[in-house]
């Protein structure tokens, strides 16, 4: 096992970067999920960590090993690595012990650890009934898991997952995202997720690297990303949050609808526009009036009871809509005027 | 995005760049195979006698009777060809694919029959059959009515004769594609007119008939097509009837006193109506007729035919007569009757038929071991080029992959009468002469086979997801070890197929082998043929059985691997 690092990493087809000069270090025995739209070079980075797919510039390391670089790249038989596939790729003329042990026939292990190897894997991962059909048998969670088991049988260095979980139902999907860092927990592999599921990714990672057209938006611990979201990107993409503009003050503060508002994160500069974020269920809603910091006053302009809670529309004076989470018995009718709090904890300044 | 260039980074290690060799390998290939010949065919046909730059040849063409009657006897021809078997075909497809008829799957299989049957082989049985004096329907009629003899009902030797045979075997082109389009158009869109008030009438015809309406039309087009190309059937009527078509007047031209000049400028007309022509096909079948859409179509909508139906099904019964009971029956009681026109019975009933074919006529043992040597090396040689091609494009492993798909595919555009032609000049002068050799047939039916094998292949690939190689290569298989392990286990049904197609293609061929052979390179098909000139009719019969058992049974054998293996290999 080993820490992989991407410096620099730059991937182009033609005049168009998908991956455009991304860095980022992979502790030994982490998990990080690279979390984006489709279309964001998530995937391609993680075929270029799997060597499918050659760098324009940069390099990839792992452990203190170059496997990646434009002048070479070690081929992806060659890296220690398992991946698992969006489609599962699971071979649809062998069983599924055949699919599961043909790494290990790969490396030449002989018989009698192959089989005990198997007999725990299957056991793991509660395929041992099924072991004698084939792929095309097994219903969509079972086939995840005969991936799980081929990928994991190995015991690469590396583990890659290519949206593992997108071919599954909801239920399914909910199941595996805990099985999968079960498993990580249990073999501590270093391994890289792709997803674009931020619950997926909250889940699972230890890190996550939020990708945007090629870039690394932001990449911290999911508490991190969550709480503190550094660009407008990041904080719509993770967890719905509400965007408002306001002409910088100062540096702490911004002017929003004609009240000044108190905020923490990037640096403001005054006179510019500085977009804050702030998550529905931080505002809180009053249908008395308010005074103090960071109080603005908004009519609601449609509210829904959805059993748990209450979601608002409101609509402050300059016309900004903002969305509002609350206690499902905080009743206020269409068309009242009501005093918003944003706790200035909550609002973060975002860069551009 | 999940594509790469993965060849270049499997080569790198090993120092040396293989895809570039390989790439321009196969498209000088490709090339030789299809754009020598048509070159040549081109430039004669714009040549004089001296070689002279000229556009006589065309002049002539337009202006001879002798050229311009056969160009429209063959446009009269085609387009009744094409008529008849849209009337016939779309309401049988209709029949088969919407209808609680009874015996549907075996009126399928009973058309799919009379598709696999050679063409001249369904003319010489006409001959059995409706030849004006010893045919066995002209002869029944005669018993019927008493008629005296040279009285007759039918005469087989006529235009209207040949219309009939040649559609006889084109309608299943129609046939199949609209029966395909009704089978994939999804009950629903029937079922939401109905709810909205359409009744049975109604919903036939503001929907179901025009969502088959493409079909019918693309049918009309390859059927049109057909009829055009085809040389068996109107050399075997026509010619005795002393008319010509397009084809059998390019081949008198190469009888003595040979016109390759001519020949080659009527061959254009041909080459240039088949290219429009399948643009037109492919515009108006866009891509609907070969895409499935979606899986979760819901049932077709079976109409209830009631009493009509036994009537329905006596109706399409007739109609499978035609090419299918009455030719089948004729050449098997030629087969093994003393005389071909008598029927069999206790003392008319001989072997010997058989036993001449076989141990008699010398040319039999010739013309089998070269349709089997020819058959066995077009087959592999054929698969193996559109295996690479197909791999090649898909994987996209090399640059120009582009390029290599279209060459594959270029020969549907191309008759098969005009490719022997084209070929018959590359191939009779330095450097390469092969007139004479089965080299140059082998060349004309690996060019022929070429687009419908490398489809085939390449949907096979398709069909084999790129992560399954690369699952393999991540867990330590080298790029070769993963072709062999996964993709080659994965595409053995297809390949297989692919190979018992193009032997079947090669055995039926006539339009190009008629142009290519000599007497030592004779063909099972030429064989035939040339029985015919010389009115053996019983010799024909055999070996036309012999040659129907041996593609049905390739063709069966090909269908039984491919269900037996779809059934494990259904995507994961």
């Amino acid at each position: 096992m080993a820490s992989v690092e991407l410096r620099n990493l730059t991937k182009r087809y033609g005049d168009v970067a998908v991956v455009d000069d991304i860095s980022l270090t992979i502790e030994h025995g982490h998990l990080v999920c690279l979390l984006g739209p489709s279309g964001c070079g998530k995937t391609t980075t993680l075929r270029l960590i799997a060597g499918f797919v050659e760098p324009s510039k940069g390099e990839i390391r792992v452990g203190d090993k170059l496997v990646s670089s434009p002048a070479h790249s070690l081929p992806p038989e060659k890296r220690n690595m398992s991946m698992i596939f969006q489609s599962y790729a699971l071979w649809p003329h062998m069983t599924v012990a055949e699919n599961i042990v043909y790494g290990l026939k790969l490396r030449k292990m002989d018989r009698a650890s192959i089989g005990k190897k198997l007999d725990a894997i299957l056991a793991t991962t509660r395929l041992a009934p099924l072991a004698q059909r084939y792929p095309g048998e097994l219903s969509g969670g079972q086939q995840q898991r005969v991936a799980l088991a081929r990928a994991l049988i190995v015991e690469p260095e590396t583990l890659l997952l290519d949206e593992p979980l997108s071919n599954l139902d909801a239920n399914l999907r909910e199941e595996m995202r805990f099985e999968v860092r079960r498993l990580h927990d249990a073999y501590r592999y270093t391994t890289v997720y792709v997803t674009h599921d931020q619950s997926e990714a909250m889940t699972t990672a230890d890190l996550i690297a939020v990708m945007n057209a090629g870039k690394i938006e932001q990449a911290g611990s999911p508490e991190d990303i969550y709480d503190r979201p550094r660009s407008e990107f990041v904080a719509r993409f993770i967890g719905s949050s509400n965007v408002i503009k306001g002409k910088g003050i100062d540096a702490a503060r911004i002017d929003f609808a004609g009240t000044p508002l108190r905020c923490v994160g990037e640096q403001i500069k005054s006179g510019a526009s500085i977009p804050v974020s702030i998550r529905p269920h931080d505002i809180a809603i009053s249908a008395a009036q308010r005074q103090g910091e960071n109080v603005v006053s908004a009519t609601v302009v449609r509210q829904v009871f959805l059993g748990g809670s209450r979601d608002y529309m409101v609509e402050a004076k300059d016309g900004t809509q903002l969305r509002i989470l609350t206690a499902a018995g905080e009743n206020i009718p269409q068309g009242s005027t009501v005093w918003l709090t944003l706790p200035p904890e909550r609002c973060r300044a975002l860069s551009g | 995005m999940t594509v790469a260039l993965p060849a270049s980074s499997a080569r790198r290690g090993l120092g040396i760049d293989l895809s570039k060799p390989v790439l321009i390998a196969f498209a000088v290939i490709l090339f030789l195979l299809i754009a020598m010949p048509l070159s040549w065919l081109v430039l004669y046909a714009f040549s004089s006698k001296t070689g002279a730059f000229t556009l006589d040849n065309f002049h002539r063409l337009l202006t001879d009777a002798a050229y311009l009657d056969p160009l429209l006897t063959t446009f009269a021809l085609a387009i009744l060809t094409a008529l008849i078997c849209c009337i016939v075909a779309a309401p049988m497809g209709w029949l088969v694919a919407r209808t609680d008829m009874p015996l549907r799957r075996t009126v399928r299989l009973l058309v799919t029959a009379s598709f696999v049957t050679p063409p001249f082989l369904g003319a010489i049985a006409w001959e059995l059959l409706a030849a004006p004096n010893s045919g066995l329907l002209n002869q029944l009629y005669r018993e019927l009515t008493g008629a005296e003899q040279g009285g007759h009902l039918f005469n087989i030797y006529s235009f209207t004769g040949l219309v009939f045979v040649i559609s006889c075997y084109t309608f299943p082109y129609v046939f199949v594609l609209v029966a395909n389009a009704l089978d994939r158009t999804p009950g629903d869109l029937e079922d939401a007119s109905a709810i909205l008030g359409g009744k049975a009438w109604d919903t036939a015809r503001r929907v179901t008939i025009p969502l088959a309406l493409p079909s019918i039309v693309a049918g009309a087009l390859v059927a049109f097509l057909q009829a055009m190309t085809l040389f068996g059937s109107p050399a075997i009527l026509a010619m005795p009837a002393g008319f010509h078509t397009m084809t059998t007047k390019i081949w008198s031209l190469f009888q003595f006193p040979p016109q390759p000049e001519l020949a080659a400028a009527a061959s254009l007309p041909l080459l240039i109506l088949t290219i429009v022509l399948l643009r037109a096909e492919h515009m108006v079948l866009g891509r609907r007729g070969y895409s499935v859409v979606g899986g979760k179509n819901s049932e077709p909508r079976i109409v209830r035919l009631g009493r009509w139906r036994w009537v329905m099904l006596t109706a399409a019964m007739l109609v499978l007569m035609c090419p299918v009971f009455l030719p089948y029956f004729a050449l098997l009681n030629a087969s093994f009757s003393k005389v071909a026109s008598h029927l069999v019975s206790i003392n008319n009933f001989t072997l010997h038929n058989l036993h001449f074919v076989f141990y008699e006529l010398s040319a039999t043992k010739l013309a089998l071991r070269n349709t089997f040597i020819l058959g066995t090396l077009a087959a592999t040689a054929g698969t193996v080029l559109a295996l690479v091609i197909a791999y090649v494009h898909t994987r996209q492993a090399v640059r120009g992959y582009r390029l290599l798909g279209f060459l594959a595919t270029a020969p549907v555009a191309i008759p098969g009468i005009v490719l022997g032609v084209g070929l018959f000049f590359t191939y009779t002068r330095p450097p390469f002469v092969l007139y004479g050799t089965l080299w140059i047939l082998l060349i004309a039916f690996v060019t022929l086979s070429m687009p419908a094998a490398y489809q085939q292949l390449q949907s096979a690939f398709k069909a084999v997801h790129p992560e399954l190689e690369d699952a393999s290569r991540i867990l330590g298989a080298t790029r070769l070890r993963a072709l062999w392990q996964i993709t080659a286990p994965l595409l053995r049904t297809s390949v297989i197929a692919t190979w018992c197609f193009i032997f079947v293609g090669v055995i039926r061929e006539l339009s190009a082998a008629i142009m290519l052979f000599t007497s030592e390179t004779k063909v099972l098909s030429v064989l035939i043929y040339d029985l015919n000139e010389s009115g053996d009719l019983a010799a024909i019969a055999v070996l036309g059985l012999l040659m129907l058992v041996l593609t049905f049974g390739i063709v069966a054998l090909a269908n039984s691997l491919k269900f037996g293996g779809a059934r494990r290999l259904s995507a994961p």
